[in-house]
């Protein structure tokens, strides 16, 4: 039995909230090395809090937020794709995995695909880590 | 040229469309150091040449020193500190009417080895713009500019990722956290920086290899479509972080995404405060 990972996931309260609901409520099994933080939209989330994430001691960061167009708010995401995609490539720049950050899309009916998106991000974290530990 | 800059200087403050110029001068050293003039009498202190480094426009959101709401002011900018001056009118920190600009053609500035700057060798604005100063002092010099640019940001972007966090951790190691590339920067004006917060707590001040990869993560993260390259955070830093190159990677990663170029337009938007529905997504998960 591998090392259960600490993984934080920052979920959109009206899409990836509710699709991480609904993959319970449906007994699709995931790994259970993620600890969910709801935020109002993924637009909430401040790279701020991805830094403290990482800084206390947390494996990997999960931000998921609405389907592009379909934010609750109209546009919240589209800045969220913006900044991520700024800072995850700041993080590649000083060398931390790209492994250990992920930005994804679940919407409230898409359980399965919540379920998936949690099971590709324990594997990557977890390569990432089992790579680091290596050297 | 410095004839020509003492002029206008003096007739500024004389007829009273400003009421405090700033620009450069001498200490008794003989170091270039930036000078506040409020009398016309006064102008003889101003001078001009290749040492003239430093980025004036960093005063004009420092309330402390310049009240603008008192009157106009006005500065002496080279070409790459107009790119400064025109983020902070972009960003609503300065008014355009609140300033007098002097530009100045610039041709290089020197380190104190009589060297040419590496940011003046690669820079494209040695003419001050026309439409966006009040005033143009000097001969519009001709240059061809040098197509290599990016080179020092694909250098390392060429290592594998343990080696860039060891390359960086190596740097980071010997910095003092003393934050003088922010208290330089003409564009972190925030009055109250999160630095300096203490709750929450972002970043421990203490200097330690992990606290300041993140405090550098943080300062780079907080210019990222803002900076103009003007150099001077890596000019002030005491123990030679090569802080230029990660703006500089900043600065490609926007113009690559975004296709934008922070200090061309004084009008332009940040690209982080705006969208378009069909940004990239190669990278969601």
């Amino acid at each position: 039995m591998e090392k259960k990972l600490k993984i934080v996931g920052f979920l959109c309260n009206w899409c990836s909230y509710a699709g991480a609901d609904l993959a319970g409520v449906s007994r699709f099994q995931y790994p259970a090395d993620i600890r969910v933080i709801r935020v109002p939209c993924s637009g909430r989330v401040n790279p701020l809090f991805i830094l403290k994430c990482f800084q206390e001691g947390a494996d990997g960061v999960l931000v998921s937020g609405c389907h592009p167009g379909d934010c609750h708010y109209q546009e919240g995401n589209y800045y969220t794709r913006r900044r991520m995609m700024m800072l995850k490539d700041l993080f590649c720049f000083f060398g931390i995995d790209k492994r250990r950050f992920h930005i994804s899309w679940v919407s409230a009916s898409e359980g399965k695909k919540w379920a998936d998106v949690v099971t590709a991000v324990v594997e990557d974290v977890g390569a990432a880590l089992r790579g680091s530990e290596k050297q | 040229m410095i004839g020509k800059i003492r002029e206008a200087a003096k007739r500024m403050l004389d007829d009273g469309t400003v009421r405090l110029f700033l620009g450069y001068g001498k200490n008794g050293l003989g170091d270039t150091v930036p000078v506040f003039l409020k009398h016309k009498e006064d102008v003889e202190a101003l001078y001009w040449d290749e040492t003239c480094r430093y980025n004036l426009t960093r005063y004009l959101t420092d309330r402390d020193v310049i009240c603008l709401e008192e009157g106009p002011v006005g500065v002496i900018v080279k070409g790459c500190d107009q790119k400064s001056l025109k983020v902070l009118i972009s960003e609503k920190q300065v008014e355009r009417d609140e300033i007098r600009i002097v530009g100045v053609v610039c041709s290089g500035m020197k380190d104190d080895n009589e060297e040419i700057l590496s940011k003046c060798g690669t820079c494209d604005s040695w003419n001050p713009d026309e439409t966006f100063c009040d005033i143009v002092i000097g001969q519009t010099v001709e240059r061809k500019i040098e197509e290599d640019e990016y080179s020092d940001v694909e250098e390392v972007e060429a290592l594998d990722p343990a080696q860039r966090e060891k390359l960086w951790g190596k740097y980071f190691d010997r910095c003092l956290r003393c934050y003088a590339c922010r208290n330089v920067c003409p564009l972190c004006y925030c009055k109250e920086c999160i630095l300096e917060q203490n709750d929450p707590e972002w970043v421990p001040p203490s200097a330690s290899k992990e606290n300041n990869f993140y405090f550098h993560i943080i300062r780079a993260y907080h210019l990222t479509g803002r900076c103009t390259d003007c150099g001077e955070c890596e000019r002030a830093c005491p123990v030679g972080i090569p802080l230029r190159t990660i703006n500089r990677k900043m600065i490609k990663a926007v113009k690559d995404g975004f296709d934008f170029v922070a200090g061309k337009d004084p009008e332009a938007r940040s690209p982080l405060t705006r969208f378009r529905r069909d940004d990239r997504e190669d990278f969601i998960t």
